[in-house]
Formats: structure tokens, C-alpha cells, sequence
């Protein structure tokens, strides 16, 4: 008996997986592009960045960014943390392009889904197939995920290949070797202003960058949750597009108003962007790398203090989960109108 | 997270392999369908016919399980359509109205895709059909005619072995000839022991290819149409001299007599002919024209009592 229901399950389980195959070989082919451009692009700008930070020395950015020293509470680290080769080089994770690269890779997948799908009149051809409805969001989620881990990949070794490539020049230090001794005078000894050329990678540790690369993801994750929620109502893309971004700039606009007034802070519970926190992740990586993969910090007493950098990503993908987990629930139960 | 859970089919008590009982679609107060019954029975070909709007399409997503009823049932061997919608899309293949297909594969692609999916020697017949077809399966999709992407889809829908073939207008965008070819199919579908359902607004077609035929009307279904006894049934027009003789008794209560303005009198005859043409021959008639009751005739019907209910 059990042998005969081996027997008969083979088949289904064989004919199961190349429905699986063949789905995720369609959605591969639907994403690749603007999968591998935006992946592209997004190495090419890290591994630039580096470059350009390199380009200024650290005790010049001071002096400038010193001006702005009013402005310190819009940055989620010290001031300090910035004069630092691995602070200038974490605010890569804040540029509009990786941010922004990461949301268009989420948002455009997530939108398709079925909103997308739907629109251009594909889903009703996939959906007259054997194929659960289940299993096309499920598809879809498997590369738009898979996707935004690769961008998330693609940041962090744009940085580390930029980080292995560059140089910076510093001020060399005045010896502390007493050199009268010897009847010489420092001064005569090094010319002031001489610089020596060292590699960036002996001034910045690639893997303290992990934490920022992880907190990017987590967040294409959440966004590619939000607008397949959206898109799971919607029969139009454009539609599911806008309002995915109105949102995104709503939130934005709460953190910023949050970071602006004290008597507004408590809007921070009430953006995701308090999650996306890159630059504080790799501060602690650098300075506390014991709290860099941190459910929680706790003080010195144990007590709660905050979440944690794995903490946060968490709430972004929990999150995340939960929005498609609503999309799934709710693309199940609509209709499906023909397309226009 | 699941969809409903799956059950064993109920079978209909005869050789019904879709039934739908009072199926109803509204949208707010818009009625797309209300109170569909029908039968489509195992090896038929089924036509759906209506205007724009009469609900054709819409009955069809509710087969697919596209739709949730808003009131009744609709199942495919045993199955409800909404509920174990998966067991019976693997019972049916479907081609929509306007197959739009993925802009990024080429022809052969899509055919390889649809072939993993449903698995079987699906991917040989669907060759077989698109040679049949024309069809140049090297151009990507999004370099494809509309007529060429409808048969690229008909090649898929056709070649499964689905015990059920949903064709909605399956010819619309197709030249003469593939028109023909498509009719063929639909024809081979049947000798094989396949079941159609065949939505088209084109009337020469359904009458062509359909056994019966259901015509909607702003949502209700109207007429159930068997194409065999439409086959038989005949008009005679003709002019008239005088006062037209009473029919015979064992006629009487089949023919459909109207006396129209100028003379002209116009008879229908359900049945076979022959019995009719004794008495014909009795009649003072001039300008007699002998004509077989086409679905025109009936479809007019459906859509002058549309114009008198207005």
C-alpha cells in the first residue's frame, strides 16, 4: 500500500517541481534585466564612492562638514562616527542611488505581481493552468527576494572591491623618537604637510559593512511585501506604483519631521524608515563588533535599551512577511477581472 | 495560508460535464449573469452566444474560478469551480478572447512553458499544431501580429489532453484561412471524444462547429438552442392568393403561420419538411422561397423580444 503511494506521489512530486521550474524560469526572465542593471549599476556606484572618499582626506571633510555641526541631529551617528574612513564610507547606504535602486527593484516587482501580471493580461493565461494561486505569488516573492538580496550582495562588494583598490594619502605623524638625541631637529627631519599613501583597506574593514548590507536588504524585502499587498488589490500597475510611493515619501517625510522637532519624535514608531538605520549598524560593528548581529542592546545592568541591528532587520522582514502573507490571503479571495 | 480546501468531486447524476445551477455574478447592482442554469454534456461542443455585455465572458471566469459567485454553483466533472478551482483548471484548457502572452520568450518558449506546466506529450502535439498553424516559433512574442499571438495560444490551449476546451472567440484577429483550420480543430476536438464550450459572436460559426447552443441576453441566459432540430427546421415564404386554407390537422399544431401585410405569408416548420409539401402544393402560392431556419433567425428572435421589453 505505502509502496504503491510512493509509487503514484513520485510523478506528482516530479510533475510539481517542473511547475516550479518553469514559473520561476518565467519570472527569472521577466526580472533579469532590470535585475542585472540595477545590480550593475549599484557595484559600480559603491565601488565609486570609495573612490571618492578617497579622494578627500578625512582631516578636510572634517573642516567642512564641522559647518554643518547644527545639522548633527539628522544623522542617525555622531559626528565623529563620520570623520572616520568607515563612517564616510557607511553613508554610501544612505545615497539616494543604493536606497533608491533598492526600492525600484522592490516596488517594480512587488507592483507586478499581480497587478502587473494582471494588467497585461498574463496572469489569466498562467491562472487557466494547474497552478495555484499560491504558487504565483510565491514564485514571484522567491526571485523579487532573491533579487534583493543580490542587490544588497552587489552594495557591499561594490564597497569591499573599492575598498581593496584605493588608496588614501595621510598626514604622516610627527616621530615621537627623540631626535635631538641624535643632533637632528624634527623639523628638518619631516617637512610639514608630508603625506604617505596607505591602502583604504588598512583604514576601513569591509566585513564591518555586512551589518549596512543586511539592513538594505531587509528593507528591498519590506517594500517588495508592501507593494505585492498593494498590487494583490489592484488590477492596475501604474495604480499599485504610485501608491506604494506616496507612501515611501510619507514615511520619509514622518522620519525627517521626527529627526526635526522633539515634540514630534514619537512619529519615529511610526515609519519604517526608524528601521533602516545602515550607518548606527556599522558604528557598532566598528566600535562595539559584539553588538553588530544583536537581537537587542542592553546596558551594562542587562536592561533593554534598544533593537538591535538584527533586531531591526527583523522587524523589516517580519513585516515584509506579514505583507505578503496578506497579499496571498487576499489575491486568493478576489476577482479577476479581464483585462483592459 | 490556503486557498479552500479540496474535496472529492460530486459528480453529476448524467454525462454533464459542466452544470451550473442559478449561477449569478453581480457587481454592486449591475447583474453581469443572473440565474444561469445550463448543462454542457461530456463530448459536445457548446456555443455561447450574445452581444457585447450579455455575460458570455463573465460565465466563462466563473468556470475558470476567476470569479466567486455572488449566488449559485458552477462545476466542472464534479468540482466547484470557485472552490477547487485548481482541480479544474487541470480538467480544462482555456483560450481568452485575447490571448496576450509573455512578451519576453519566443514562440517555442512559450509552448515549452506551457508543456512543463501540464506536463504529459503536450509539447509534441502543440509542435504538430503550430506547423499546422503557420506559426514561426523563432519571433519573440513581443514581435508577434495579434493573429499571430492567438495562434500561438491556441496551439497551447489545444494541445492538452484537458477533458474540457474553453475558446473564447477563438478566431477573432485570424484570417480566412486559419479560420478555418480553427474550426477544424474544434472539430477534431469533438470526434475525439473532447467537450467545447465556444463562445464567438459569429453565428455561421457557432452554427458550424456547436451541437447546442445558449444565447444570453443583458446577462440571462434566453434560449437553449439544439442545433439538430435548428437543422430541420424550415421557413417558407411565399405570396398568397386569396384566403389561405386551414392546415391539416396533424400539422396544425406544429407549424408557425404569419400572415403578413401585401399577401405575404411566411410559415415555419420545426420538423422534417416532407410531410408539409403535400399540402404546400394544395396552396394558391406564388413566389415561393424555401429557406432552412438559420441561428440568425433564432438569434433575432432573442433580440427583437429585447426591443419589445424596451
Amino acid at each position: 500500500m505505502t509502496d504503491k503511494r510512493s509509487r503514484t506521489k513520485k510523478p506528482e512530486a516530479r510533475q510539481a517541481h517542473r511547475v516550479r521550474l518553469a514559473l520561476l524560469g518565467k519570472s527569472w526572465r521577466e526580472a533579469r534585466l532590470l535585475m542585472l542593471s540595477s545590480a550593475l549599476i549599484l557595484f559600480a556606484f559603491c565601488w565609486v564612492r570609495v573612490w571618492v572618499v578617497s579622494l578627500l582626506p578625512t582631516d578636510r571633510f572634517k573642516t567642512i562638514v564641522e559647518q554643518f555641526r547644527e545639522f548633527e541631529r539628522f544623522v542617525p551617528v555622531s559626528l565623529e562616527q563620520l570623520f572616520t574612513y568607515p563612517g564616510r564610507i557607511a553613508l554610501t547606504y544612505d545615497e539616494l542611488i543604493v536606497v533608491m535602486g533598492m526600492a525600484i527593484w522592490a516596488i517594480a516587482r512587488g507592483s507586478d505581481t499581480v497587478a502587473g501580471e494582471l494588467s497585461r493580461g498574463t496572469l489569466e493565461m498562467v491562472l487557466a493552468q494547474p497552478v495555484s494561486r499560491q504558487r504565483v505569488v510565491l514564485t514571484q516573492a522567491t526571485v523579487t527576494v532573491l533579487g534583493a538580496a543580490l542587490l544588497a550582495l552587489a552594495t557591499w562588494f561594490g564597497l569591499y572591491v573599492g575598498i581593496h583598490t584605493t588608496h588614501v594619502d595621510e598626514p604622516v605623524a610627527a616621530p615621537v623618537l627623540p631626535l635631538s638625541v641624535f643632533g637632528l631637529d624634527p623639523q628638518q627631519v619631516l617637512q610639514e604637510g608630508e603625506t604617505r599613501r596607505v591602502a583604504m583597506s588598512t583604514k576601513v574593514n569591509a566585513h564591518d559593512l555586512w551589518p549596512a548590507a543586511a539592513n538594505l536588504f531587509a528593507l528591498g524585502f519590506f517594500l517588495a511585501g508592501l507593494s505585492t499587498l498593494v498590487s494583490s488589490m489592484d488590477s492596475h500597475r501604474w495604480r499599485t506604483i504610485g501608491i506604494v510611493a506616496a507612501i515611501y515619501v510619507l514615511q520619509l517625510i514622518m522620519k525627517i519631521v521626527a529627526l526635526a522637532s522633539e515634540n514630534l519624535k514619537w512619529l519615529f514608531h511610526w515609519t519604517f524608515f526608524t528601521a533602516y538605520d545602515p550607518e548606527r549598524f556599522v558604528s557598532l560593528a566598528v566600535h562595539t563588533p559584539e553588538d553588530a548581529w544583536r537581537l537587542i542592546l542592553v546596558d551594562d545592568q542587562g536592561a533593554w535599551q534598544a533593537l538591535g541591528p538584527l533586531g531591526y532587520d527583523l522587524l523589516l522582514i517580519g513585516m515584509g512577511v506579514a505583507a505578503y502573507l496578506a497579499a496571498t490571503w487576499i489575491f486568493c479571495r478576489r476577482d479577476l477581472p479581464a483585462p483592459l | 495560508m490556503k486557498c479552500p480546501q479540496q474535496r472529492e468531486p460530486v459528480r453529476a447524476m448524467h454525462d454533464a460535464l459542466v452544470t451550473t445551477m442559478a449561477l449569478t455574478k453581480r457587481y454592486g447592482r449591475f447583474t453581469a449573469l443572473g440565474d444561469c442554469t445550463l448543462e454542457v454534456r461530456s463530448g459536445e461542443v457548446f456555443g455561447l452566444l450574445g452581444p457585447n455585455g450579455a455575460g458570455k465572458t463573465t460565465l466563462l471566469r466563473l468556470l475558470l474560478g476567476y470569479l466567486r459567485p455572488t449566488s449559485g454553483t458552477a462545476t466542472i466533472a464534479g468540482w466547484d469551480c470557485y472552490q477547487h478551482s485548481l482541480d479544474v483548471r487541470r480538467r480544462v484548457a482555456y483560450l481568452p478572447g485575447e490571448a496576450r502572452l509573455f512578451r519576453q520568450m519566443r514562440g517555442g518558449e512559450v509552448l515549452r512553458f506551457f508543456a512543463a506546466i501540464r506536463g504529459g506529450a503536450m509539447q509534441d502535439r502543440a509542435l504538430q499544431l503550430a506547423s499546422r498553424l503557420d506559426l514561426d516559433l523563432n519571433r519573440r512574442v513581443s514581435n508577434m501580429s495579434t493573429g499571430m499571438r492567438q495562434k500561438l495560444a491556441l496551439a497551447a490551449a489545444l494541445a492538452t489532453d484537458a477533458e474540457l476546451v474553453i475558446l473564447d472567440e477563438p478566431t477573432a484577429n485570424l484570417d480566412p484561412t486559419i479560420r478555418g483550420t480553427v474550426l477544424e480543430l474544434v472539430d477534431e476536438a469533438r470526434r475525439a471524444g473532447g467537450t467545447v464550450v465556444f463562445s464567438s459572436h459569429v453565428l455561421s460559426e457557432v452554427e458550424q462547429v456547436c451541437d447546442r447552443v445558449a444565447i444570453l441576453r443583458a446577462g440571462e441566459l434566453v434560449r437553449l438552442q439544439v442545433m439538430s432540430e435548428l437543422r430541420q427546421r424550415h421557413r417558407i415564404s411565399a405570396l398568397v392568393h386569396g384566403a389561405l386554407p386551414p392546415a391539416p390537422a396533424e400539422l396544425s399544431g406544429q407549424l408557425r403561420i404569419d400572415i403578413q401585410p401585401a399577401g405575404r405569408v411566411v410559415i415555419e416548420t420545426p420538423g422534417e419538411l416532407s410531410p408539409l409539401l403535400g399540402w404546400l402544393s394544395t396552396l394558391p402560392l406564388n413566389e415561393v422561397r424555401i429557406e432552412p431556419v438559420g441561428l440568425r433567425a433564432v438569434y433575432d428572435e432573442v433580440h427583437v423580444g429585447t426591443k419589445m421589453d424596451d
